[in-house]
């Protein structure tokens, strides 16, 4: 059933059935304009042979017209003038007096004509005449209700009002359909076997006897020809189909190829292969905007996949230090017995590490409740200078302790916001500020509103950041000396600030002018 | 045996340096780059334990920089345990590195083994005539009796056997057997000297007087 559920294979049905059918109806419709075309030759020539021997019945004890002269295609002879046969001279129509003109014999000729002929027959089915190559083996006449029929007929309009005068007194031959079916069409030809042939039946007025007149072609050779036009056109057709199938498939390939390429890249990273990617090359179509925006999708998944296995990967070396200081500690303190100073500095080491472990994970898990925006705000109207101010005085005693002093020149400020959040903003970044500064530096706090925005700067006169570690300056693990400065320094401070800012619908940016300290920049919406 | 560690992480520092002082070792500590790189080249170690990632140079670049003078051994710490990184580490000139956590066994088996590799002894155990020196339990067996030997005796006795046929200078034995704490002009070495011929017979130390000391 695979194959049924296959679009190719689908397509691929839906339009052989198509091109059969079209195929089969122009096949049809061919063979059947060809056959019409043979038979109404054949009934023409039929018909028009047909009208010669009525003729020559007719003209049997009359004498031949002067003028005008013979017409074979014509049905009705143009009418003698009457009076000029005695009506004694009538006789009847018999193998001695019926005969064709020369020229009408050729009509008939076997070799000439391709097989006309033609059998004429007295009211008890006696024959008359015939033509030398008329079929033998099959029997022509009256049957016997058609013998009742020829006194029948006067019930019956006749086909044709042709009438010929013998001295005034009128004899009229009028000619009914073989089968003596009334109301038909005249002189239809019928079919017998491989002969088709039409069939008259002269009756004259006066109802004393009937003449049969068929006239016949051996159909064989155009039934051939027909067959073998047949086998033609089922020819072509099954070329056409073949051809049509084949080119279908090619374009079905073709444009299905794409999906291919796209199933077979996506089963590739369902495999954890995260860097394949879609061959767009010659796929312009809708299929190739669809790879194009898959591959932008899968370009960001593994870029956020490498960046969560960054996150993880330096969480854990970040982790690695203190659990190495735990190990060595705790080792070495069990190798032999010790005194309980020795013992007591071994466990203060060890809760110095675990509180550093203790910070790291809080902030992590701050991180990743601010990632996944759970993190909720405690929004109220707050003083933004009051704010600073505190914070200041958190980093006053640090600041003392490097000689760095902080200036703060801050004007009552009203924003909403998460005062708690905020004053973790503010702090971090002072400590930073002091932690980067040079002894005896200075810190300097502004705070102004500007279209709309609190905008709060915080400018150090430290050593700067360099140009290239400006764009990680807010990433996460990011420390600008690339190593450990402080046990509670994991580099996810900036992190978190900007987290917590972009949280509040604000932005955090920082300018470091070649060795001119550094500037951070907090906008909030008011 | 003398040995360099440079870490930053204070509390680590102290429990290396007291755990491998208490394997034998003398030690000396550097909590950043700049001072261990003067160490470094200042004093012929027998080893040094080197940290990644330090303020101010790093341990690669102390490496870089060692390199081009000195062939001391170095046993690197790393917390990054990504191929590329122990690559670089190596390809630098790191002899071996071990990535945090660590234990202290794997930290002393890997500080034995590269030590052992800068001398010409392939195995953690030394036979001198009678005597048998198994570097891995720090122990000295003679006529296959275990002879009771303090931590520096024993270093003076692994020291001369890993230099075996090699003529060791009073200076070289200061050096490798001292940390810079210790006073190096003291008559200590005559008397751990002494102590070692009393336990293990008079022939097994050498005097070649003007030069130093030697084992057969």
């Amino acid at each position: 059933m695979k194959i049924f559920q296959s679009i190719k294979w689908r397509l691929q049905l839906w339009y052989g059935i198509i091109l059969v059918v079209v195929l089969a109806g122009f096949g049809g419709m061919a063979y059947q304009l060809e056959h019409d075309k043979v038979f109404r030759h054949a009934d023409n020539e039929l018909q028009r042979r047909l009208n010669v021997l009525v003729q020559a019945v007719r003209r049997v004890g009359r004498p031949l017209p002067q003028r005008p002269p013979f017409r074979p295609q014509e049905f009705n002879p143009p009418p003698g003038p009457p009076g000029e046969i005695a009506s004694e001279d009538i006789p009847l129509i018999s193998a001695g007096n019926f005969h064709l003109q020369p020229r009408d014999e050729l009509l008939f000729d076997a070799a000439a004509t391709n097989g006309f002929y033609y059998v004429v027959m007295g009211a008890e089915g006696e024959e008359i005449a015939r033509s030398t190559n008329a079929p033998v083996d099959r029997g022509y006449g009256y049957e016997p209700e058609s013998t009742m029929q020829v006194n029948q007929m006067s019930a019956y309009p006749p086909l044709k009002d042709d009438r010929m005068k013998y001295d005034g007194q009128s004899l009229k031959y009028d000619a009914f359909p073989a089968g003596g079916i009334p109301g038909g069409q005249p002189f239809p030809p019928c079919q017998r076997g491989s002969f088709r042939e039409n069939e008259i039946l002269l009756v004259p007025n006066d109802r004393t006897h009937g003449i049969q007149i068929v006239v016949g072609r051996n159909m064989v050779a155009d039934l051939a020809e027909l067959r073998l036009t047949t086998v033609k056109l089922a020819g072509v057709g099954g070329i056409i189909l073949f051809l049509g199938l084949a080119g279908g498939a090619w374009l079905v390939n073709r444009a299905l190829r794409p999906i291919a390429d796209i199933s077979a890249t996506a089963a590739k990273i369902s495999a954890g292969d995260l860097s394949q990617r879609i061959n767009l090359a010659g796929a312009e179509s809708e299929l190739g905007q669809l790879a194009a925006v898959l591959n932008s999708t899968f370009a960001r998944l593994e870029a956020a996949f490498a960046q969560q296995k960054q996150f993880a990967a330096d969480a854990a070396h970040e982790l690695r230090t203190p659990v190495t200081v735990m190990l060595t500690q705790t080792q070495t303190a069990l190798s032999r017995d010790r005194d309980a100073a020795s013992y007591q500095q071994t466990v203060a080491a060890c809760q110095r590490a675990a509180q550093r472990m203790r910070r790291l994970i809080e902030s992590l898990l701050e991180l990743a409740r601010f990632d996944a925006g759970q993190e909720v705000l405690k929004r109220f109207p707050l003083d933004l200078s009051t704010l600073v101010a505190d914070s200041a005085e958190l980093v006053k005693p640090l600041a003392d302790e490097r000689g760095v002093k902080i200036i703060a020149d801050v004007a009552p400020l009203e924003i909403t916001g998460d005062a708690g959040r905020l004053a973790q903003v503010v702090t971090n970044l002072l400590t930073n500020a002091v932690q980067y500064n040079r002894p005896d530096g200075e810190v300097r706090v502004a705070l102004e509103s500007a279209g709309g925005l609190a905008v709060l700067t915080v400018v150090d006169t430290g050593p700067g950041i360099a140009a290239e570690d400006l764009p990680r300056v807010f990433g996460r693990f990011f420390r600008a000396d690339g190593a450990r400065t402080g046990a509670g320094n994991a580099g996810l401070g900036l992190a978190i600030c900007r987290a917590i800012v972009e949280a509040h619908g604000g932005t955090i940016e920082v300018a470091s002018p070649a060795g001119h300290g550094s500037t951070f920049i907090v906008r909030l919406p008011v | 045996m003398r040995i360099l560690i440079v870490e930053d992480e204070p509390d680590l520092l102290t429990s290396l340096a007291q755990a491998l002082r208490e394997e034998g070792y003398a030690v000396d500590t550097a909590d950043n780059g700049e001072d261990g790189l003067f160490d470094a080249e200042g004093t012929d170690y027998d080893a040094i334990v080197l940290d990644v990632m330090l303020p101010g140079l790093d341990g690669w670049e102390i490496l870089r920089r060692l390199r081009r003078i000195k062939k001391t051994p170095v046993l690197m710490l790393t917390a990054r345990d990504q191929t590329r990184d122990r690559v670089k580490g190596l390809d630098i000139g790191a002899d071996d590195y071990v990535v945090k956590p660590f234990d202290l066994e794997e930290v002393f088996a890997r500080l034995r083994a590269i030590i052992r590799r800068g001398t010409n002894i392939t195995t953690n155990r030394i036979e001198i005539g009678d005597v048998l020196v198994d570097t891995a339990a720090r122990q000295v067996s003679f006529k296959d009796k275990l002879v009771e030997l303090t931590a520096r005796e024993y270093s003076l006795v692994e020291f001369m056997a890993l230099h075996r046929g090699e003529v060791v200078t009073r200076t070289q034995l200061y050096e490798h057997l001292f940390d810079e704490n210790e006073d190096s002009f003291s008559n200590l070495l005559d008397v751990h000297v002494s102590n070692v011929r009393k336990k293990l017979g008079a022939e097994f130390i050498v005097t070649r007087r003007g030069h130093g000391y030697r084992i057969a």
